[in-house]
């Protein structure tokens, strides 16, 4: 019985990992696009390549904070946290699809933060937990990071590009200076790659760790690769066409621009994933093309997608720890 | 697209194209009204009325994309200039459009003929005018580089170094106009309702290179004021 849960967690793990991939990880790859530095084939090699990397190589500590940072799985009985983690990815994938479906701005992190709450109170109301068993302070300290990364984003991108401005491009020739970052932006798009794998994959292998506890108390890293790969595959079969549609919309993000907001984007990210704090890349990519704009780059930029972001991060996890609790609770009640 | 979340929005509506294409129709129309006035001097009264019409729907045009531009330059757009001088801007170069249209009904209100000496003297105002605005419509060109380079020292420097080039020309128009105001009003020809309408043009005619002037200094304003 434990073994077939765990193995649905895995399944819908790969497709929340696909999901990714065709959409989070092809939204960052979009700028390098958009700029013309590189072709959609050498994008999807290096992001496929990268992507992967990054899950496999840094995608433990956040997959450490889903799977066991919000509830305590250590204190539950296996086929508990199995059930829960099932009910946790199913979920959070379910209004992810939604979601996309209706093209509202919502963050796969966000969904699975707010499915972990879900499962947690779900199993406060069956008194396996008590209220005080869940980990607020560590809910806390992620809600904290979703706002401050955006925000870091923006003040990194704006420092970058007006350095690069004050330093660069005031002083030589702007045509070729683009030329010189379309090069740099090779290596930007890479780094990006990288981050996102190391945070986003988590959100898929989180609760495939959970659903694993029963195997002891490492995580095998078996389900990093299946999280890598996951991704890779929802870039190659999906995510293509998504780079292709934003890149198109955003060309007005030159090299020089493109290269501030994915530098200061990845670096962000990056750091989170080394204190294992799972955050939204896409809202950070935002921050950081808002501090490119702060800092005189754009000819425009809609601060309204504030306010629809705002307003995602207030839907999505309460609806997501919503269906988390019916969906467990359906489970609890007929299995 | 369906199924696909998008950073895409958070990139707003940039009106610089758009004032760009605005600042072209107000030198495109300038050049037509020379043709029209040549076309009254040649007495071809055909000519003039259907170039009347040319130059009155590029006038419309010049109103849509200004509606265009006002309807989508939101507050909360994040632009490299300030909205309230944007849009100022935008409103001091459409009278330039305005005032050329507002002649070019004029020109063709009724069949006149002018003399030698005016004559020669209205086509050469009318030359300096286009001058002026050929030169305004350089200094307008300078926004896609401004932007570019994320408004640095040299293109800003190089984009206002056109503003006096126009305030220059603008000043050899207002002469021209004074002359040709003198011997309006010196004429020996007694057909007054004709040198009434011709005076009327002639002050009109000025204040399409004052707009012109007018709309440097918005431009230079509005880049500096940054």
């Amino acid at each position: 019985m434990i073994v077939i849960v765990a193995v649905l967690t895995i399944a819908i793990g790969f497709y929340m990992a696909w999901n990714i991939g065709a959409n989070d990880a092809a939204n960052s790859m979009a700028t390098s696009y958009g700029s013309g530095a590189l072709t959609l084939k050498q994008i999807i090699i290096i992001a496929s390549i990268l992507e992967f990397t990054g899950a496999v190589l840094y995608g433990k500590k956040v997959t450490h904070t889903i799977a066991k940072g919000i509830v305590p799985i250590d204190s539950l009985a296996p086929h508990i946290v199995a059930l829960g983690a099932l009910a946790a990815i199913l979920s959070a994938s379910i209004w992810i699809t939604i979601a996309t479906y209706y093209h509202l701005p919502v963050s796969t992190t966000h969904s699975i933060v707010g499915a972990m709450v879900g499962f947690g109170i779900a199993s406060v109301s069956q008194n396996y937990l008590t209220i005080g068993d869940i980990k607020w302070d560590v809910l806390y300290r992620i809600v904290m990071s979703w706002i401050l990364s955006p925000i870091v984003g923006a003040i990194l991108a704006f420092l970058l590009f007006t350095i690069i401005k004050i330093t660069i491009i005031d002083r030589y020739n702007v045509n070729r200076v683009e030329r010189v970052f379309r090069y740099l932006q090779i290596l930007t798009a890479s780094y990006m790659a990288f981050a996102h794998g190391s945070n986003d994959v988590a959100n898929a292998t989180g609760p495939m760790t959970a659903a694993l506890r029963f195997l002891g108390n490492e995580a095998p890293t078996w389900v990093l690769l299946i999280g890598g790969i996951g991704i890779a595959v929802g870039i190659a079969t999906w995510g293509w066409r998504v780079i292709e549609t934003v890149g198109n919309r955003i060309t007005e993000l030159t090299p020089s621009r493109g290269f501030s907001a994915e530098f200061a984007t990845a670096t962000t990210v990056l750091f989170a994933s080394s204190v294992g704090m799972p955050i939204s890349t896409t809202h950070t990519l935002v921050g950081s093309v808002i501090g490119v704009g702060l800092a005189g780059g754009l000819a425009s930029v809609d601060l309204t997608i504030l306010k629809r972001i705002i307003a995602s991060w207030l839907l999505t996890v309460p609806v997501a720890a919503g269906i988390t609790m019916a969906v467990y609770t359906m489970m609890v009640v007929f299995a | 697209m369906k199924f696909v979340r998008s950073v895409t929005d958070v990139f707003g509506y940039s009106p610089f194209e758009d004032l760009h294409r605005h600042a072209e129709l107000c030198g495109n129309a300038v050049e037509k009204l020379i043709e029209q006035f040549q076309a009254s001097v040649d007495g071809d009264f055909e000519k003039v009325k259907s170039l009347e019409k040319e130059i009155d729907s590029m006038e419309y045009q010049a109103d849509k994309i200004k509606h265009e531009i006002r309807g989508n330059v939101t507050k909360s757009l994040l632009m490299p200039v300030d909205r309230q001088d944007l849009l100022q801007f935008l409103k001091v170069q459409d009278s330039i459009i305005d005032n050329t249209e507002h002649v070019a009904h004029m020109i063709a209100y009724r069949e006149f003929s002018v003399d030698g000496e005016i004559r020669e003297l209205m086509l050469n105002l009318l030359r300096k005018i286009e001058e002026t605005v050929r030169e305004y419509e350089r200094l307008v060109d300078h926004m896609k580089k401004l932007i570019a380079t994320s408004f640095s020292k040299k293109e800003i420097k190089d984009a206002i170094g056109h503003v006096p080039v126009v305030e220059e020309l603008e000043h050899q128009c207002d002469k021209i106009q004074i002359e040709i105001h003198r011997r309006i009003f010196n004429s020996k020809q007694d057909n007054f309702l004709e040198l009434i309408l011709l005076n009327e043009i002639v002050v009109k005619l000025g204040e399409i290179a004052n707009s012109a002037a007018r709309s440097a200094d918005s431009f230079r304003s509005m880049i500096l004021g940054r």
